[in-house]
């Protein structure tokens, strides 16, 4: 089907399928001869991009004078799906693997040039093969998102399918979900299952799991050894401990925080060392681990996501901030130091709170208890009614507060819920190890 | 035989998609493990290459130093391609007469030997259909890339493999040729040829290790074997013709398999663990000492011929057993050497009855202590066996210190290649082109005519001297008034037979203060080798290595005394020979002499010292 001629060949250039294979001549004796890929979101205009028989892409411009021909019965390729293999399916209780999409089940996506999430239980098992070695796993997609684009009433639907789980004889549920957010819905998650019967487990790959040196199937492993035979009753983070692919850490949900871009192991326990390690099929476990209960687990919903979480800053203008706290129930403060706001925010906090909005403090220094006794600033903060959270991290303290804004119906009762230690998310004694 | 080369040559700019410095470093502080596995491409497939490397199932550990950071470590996403190694590419692509493409896609190439952290190689095709001139013959050169260099492998033992992070992702010009190379010979040259080009960019590399070619070779009837890293550019002729003579003995046992009418019946091998089971020592015992199974393969039509026909040392043997080799074994039997190690020949006729084979049928055997591990091998050696019947395989290969190359994993594919979504594409404008194309640097044909004329020195000797990589040491100690030509046998003859590379091995100032004692004459030329070796011994300066040489203080008098003393022992011979006698005399003087005077002025004083005592003979 020859495409030449006179006229601007790039109409129908650009229109040609993925896949198809081409031959472009410019006219002037130079050739070249690929098959279309995807375009990438930032090449540049009229660039057609090619593989070549090499296995290379380039990006060729194609210029006016530019002809072409599609070559006919020689089309890209596409290796069937695999079929999946006879899994020897070992008896006993499973484990559910609850997905939601994110790094750790995305591929390339070359029609972006991204990564985008995978879909379905096949594609799953495609990229994990040996996920259910030591005994059954049962797949349940929920979700199919990056976790940037997870919000709180997900955190509800996740409990609830977890809690489905559990009724359906799962000895421990892995969640996998995206790095981004995790630890937000880790610590939702904490709040809203109540009489765990066995882990919850959430994990997820900081490298894209295209590449061979992922972190995804050896953090997805450990979480499943963890849900398949911990006695752990709460809800954790299992991730990387380090930088080899040998020694996973459990972190509790509610202390642990994303501290880097990128690195394997970018999840740590704040404040306290992790609650355990997974150094091949071993789990350790801190003696101050949950225990499972008998059962039944069940959601202790709901929330209430008029909830928000604001950071303190040099130049943070007290007319914005008091505009961003308008509807809400409950604000977060991540303050400065010990838990502080400049003083000049005393006023649109003092009115807040005077409208019935709870006002509660953390430090955004993600280290040590806010405190509102060592400084004037403090003072005044506790004496407006600020209520300081000590050592909670400010995203803890945000899902703890939108979980407490759906269980009291009034700025005292959520400050008392806020107060009280419900899963272990205050830590008491900052010892020199683990102190974050 | 058709030849093609890839020459890959490491670039002097830092590292290609991070800020760490772009050299070998000692410091090792810390170190990590890692499992890759391979993933699947564009297309869903998962190459063949990769998937034989993630079959052999090992831990990877890398040392990392204060000069590595987390791009290294595929902690961290490549930062954007380093400007300058681009465009050295693209001056290569413009001096080799190669069109760069319009836009560059950074590659993702599978490698899943652990050699990269993150499981791939990332590389891109800079420029296409380039091609080269050299001694009135036309070399095309169909693709020039970038790529970044892998990890430098420290330790291979047993399931562990370490490799240092200080290699990683040095920048690295890959420039290919088309199959158009016909000896050896030709080879050598032309990578020399394409390295002085990239040396004239002033951005190459310098010392051990920073050139590296993959030689891709055929014989008519044969398949392309590519011969990975040869590091030395003097063995390239060696590889090219072992691997030719290679390829010709296979088509050879293919025809002779043929007549036999040989076969391969399947991948599976018979236990015959309990026919050997009382052999007390060897490789069997290796293997049933620690419960390990023996597998014998039966390969009707193939004995005799696993030796090697007449003339040659390639045989078939070998290429089965490097089969068992990459499957982690030691190696296997083959029935054309047994009986031997161990077995005998009741345990022969054992096995062959067990197998039912007739007097024209060979067997192979395998013993590991794991029946997993001899499961593969079995399987891998009858494929090799199996791929016998057509001939040669296309492979790749290493190469060994001898000469010679060993199996080393299947020809990857185009399925190993897909996008590095971390880095966006590139435009290569054309201003950017044409700005390059302004400031090109001086091509090696006009480096050598250049030299030539203003050095004096012959085309040979030029030629040497950009070949050997050496033009900056010649123009520096030339530039300090040392005559030109002692300067080019200095660093082309006597620098490289001491230390290799030559870059790597002297300071300028000490080859300057070298080439001083000779101007003094505190030395000869003939000296010069001695005093490297001392300095590559550990001399700490020129003086302390002549001293160490035992060069030191031997005087124009001192000449004088050495010859009155031969002159008056060879006597009689001098009497009467004559003239004639001169070499004898001469030879005599510089077995004592030992470079520490000049051959010229010994020669001079011999024929001073001949002249008055040798009576002319009349005809």
């Amino acid at each position: 089907m020859a495409g030449g001629g006179s006229t601007d060949p790039w109409p129908r250039i650009a229109a040609l399928p993925m896949g198809r294979k081409v031959e472009i001549t410019d006219g002037h004796g130079r050739r070249w001869i690929g098959t279309v890929v995807a375009r990438h979101e930032l090449s540049g205009e009229r660039i057609l991009p090619l593989k070549l028989e090499s296995g290379y892409n380039i990006g060729l411009a194609i210029e006016p004078g530019f002809e072409f021909r599609e070559i006919e019965g020689d089309r890209e390729r596409r290796t069937a799906e695999p079929s999946p293999s006879e899994r020897p399916r070992s008896g006993g209780p499973h484990v559910a693997l609850l997905t939601t999409g994110g790094t750790i089940a995305s591929r390339v996506d070359y029609e972006t040039g991204g990564v985008r999430p995978v879909g379905g239980e096949r594609e799953i098992l495609d990229f994990y093969p040996e996920l259910d070695r030591s005994g059954p796993v049962r797949i349940v997609p929920v979700f199919d998102r990056l976790s940037e684009n997870i919000v709180p009433d997900d955190w509800v639907v996740l409990a609830g399918r977890t809690v489905a789980a559990f009724h359906d004889g799962a000895r421990g549920v892995v969640i996998a979900h995206g790095t981004d957010t995790l630890g937000f819905t880790a610590a939702g998650l904490s709040f809203l299952l109540g009489n765990l019967p066995g882990p919850v487990v959430l994990v997820g790959a900081q490298r894209s799991p295209d590449r061979p040196s992922s972190d995804g199937s050896t953090n997805l492993a450990a979480a499943v050894t963890v849900a398949r035979t911990a006695l752990l009753g709460e809800v954790v983070v299992v991730m990387h401990a380090g930088l080899s692919d040998r020694r996973f850490a459990i972190h509790r949900g509610t202390v642990v925080r994303k501290m880097h871009s990128s690195r394997r192991d970018a999840f740590e326990s704040r404040n306290r060392a992790p609650l355990g390690t997974v150094d091949g099929a071993a789990v350790s476990l801190a003696p101050w681990a949950r225990p499972p209960t008998s059962g039944p687990a069940r959601v202790d919903g709901p929330i209430d996501p008029r909830g928000s979480l604001l950071w303190t800053y040099p130049g943070l203008e007290p007319d914005a901030a008091r505009a961003f706290v308008r509807g809400q129930r409950g604000v977060v403060l991540a303050g400065t130091g010990l838990g502080h706001a400049a003083t000049a925010h005393l006023g649109w906090i003092r009115e807040a709170i005077a409208d019935g909005v709870v006002i509660a403090m953390t430090t955004q220094c993600l280290g040590g208890n806010a405190d509102p006794y060592v400084y004037a600033t403090g003072r005044d903060l506790v004496g407006a009614g600020v209520v300081y959270l000590d050592d909670l991290l400010p995203e803890t303290a945000y899902a703890k507060l939108l979980w407490a804004l759906g269980h009291a119906p009034d700025a005292a009762g959520v400050a008392a819920l806020l107060r009280r230690d419900l899963v272990g998310e205050f830590t008491a004694r900052h010892l020199v190890e683990g102190s974050g | 035989m058709k030849a093609g080369l890839e020459v890959h040559q490491q670039l002097a700019v830092g590292k290609l998609f991070c800020g760490c410095p772009g050299e070998l470093a000692d410091e090792v502080s810390g170190t990590f493990e890692r499992r890759l596995r391979p993933s699947s491409g564009e297309n869903r497939a998962v190459d063949v290459a990769a998937a034989f490397q993630a079959a052999r199932g090992l831990t990877y550990r890398y040392e990392s130093g204060p000069a590595n950071c987390l791009v290294e470590m595929d902690e961290e996403p490549p930062h954007a391609m380093n400007a300058a190694a681009l465009e050295t590419a693209l001056t290569l692509a413009l001096l080799l007469h190669a069109r760069p493409v319009d836009e560059i896609v950074v590659m993702r190439k599978i490698v899943v030997d652990g050699s990269n952290t993150g499981g791939f190689q990332r590389t891109a095709l800079v420029a296409l259909d380039g091609s080269l001139e050299l001694g009135g013959k036309r070399y095309s050169i169909p693709t020039i890339c970038l790529e970044e260099d892998a990890a430098r492998k420290i330790r291979d033992v047993g399931e562990e493999v370490v490799y240092r992070l200080d290699r990683l992702g040095i920048p690295l010009i890959e420039i290919a040729t088309g199959p158009e190379i016909a000896s050896g010979e030709e080879a050598r040259e032309v990578a020399e040829e394409i390295g002085a080009l990239v040396r004239a960019t002033g951005r190459a590399r310098r010392g051990i290790g920073t050139v590296r070619e993959d030689l891709n070779v055929s014989v008519e009837g044969g398949h392309r074997v590519e011969i990975k890293g040869v590091q030395e550019l003097r063995k390239i002729g060696e590889y090219v013709r072992r691997e030719a003579e290679r390829q010709t003995v296979l088509l050879g046992v293919r025809d002779a398999l043929r007549a036999a009418h040989a076969s391969v019946g399947g991948l599976e091998g018979v236990d015959v663990t309990a026919l050997v089971a009382d052999i007390p020592n060897g490789p069997i015992a290796d293997a049933t000492g620690k419960g390990g199974p023996v597998l014998a393969l039966s390969l009707p039509g193939f004995a005799g011929h696993f030796r090697s026909p007449p003339g040659t040392e390639e045989r078939l043997g070998r290429e089965l057993a490097d089969q068992a080799r990459a499957a982690g074994l030691r190696g296997l039997l083959h029935s054309d050497e047994l009986p031997a190690f161990g077995v005998t020949p009741a345990h022969v006729a054992a096995i062959r009855s067990f197998l039912r084979l007739g007097p024209g049928d060979g067997f192979v055997l395998v013993a590991d202590r794991s029946a997993e591990r001899a499961a593969r091998a079995v399987a891998q050696v009858a494929r090799r066996a199996a791929e016998a019947l057509d001939g040669v395989p296309g492979e790749t290969r290493d190469p060994l210190p001898d000469g010679r190359t060993r199996y080393s994993r299947p020809l990857p594919g185009r399925d190993r290649m897909y996008p590095e979504t971390d880095v966006p594409p590139l435009s290569v404008p054309t201003e950017r082109i044409v700005q390059l194309r302004r400031a090109l640097p001086e091509r090696p044909a006009e480096l050598r005519a250049r030299l030539a004329a203003t050095l004096g020195l012959s085309d040979e000797i030029v030629r040497q001297v950009v070949a050997a990589g050496v033009v900056e040491e010649l123009e520096d100690l030339t530039g300090r008034g040392y005559p030109a030509a002692l300067v080019a046998r200095l660093v082309t003859q006597e620098v490289p037979a001491v230390v290799r590379p030559p870059t790597d091995g002297f300071s300028r100032d000490a080859l300057a203060a070298l080439l001083s004692a000779a101007r003094d004459g505190r030395i000869a030329k003939e000296g010069f080798l001695p005093v490297l070796q001392a300095l590559a011994e550990g001399a700490a300066t020129v003086p302390e290595a002549i001293e160490r040489a035992g060069l030191a203080g031997f005087t124009a008098a001192d000449l004088a005394d050495l010859v009155a003393r031969v002159v008056a022992a060879d006597r009689d011979l001098i009497d009467s020979r004559g003239d004639a006698a001169f070499s004898a005399v001469m030879g005599d003087v510089m077995k004592e002499v030992r470079g520490r005077r000049d051959g010229r002025e010994v020669a001079d004083a011999v024929r001073r010292a001949l002249a008055p005592a040798a009576p002319k003979s009349e005809p």
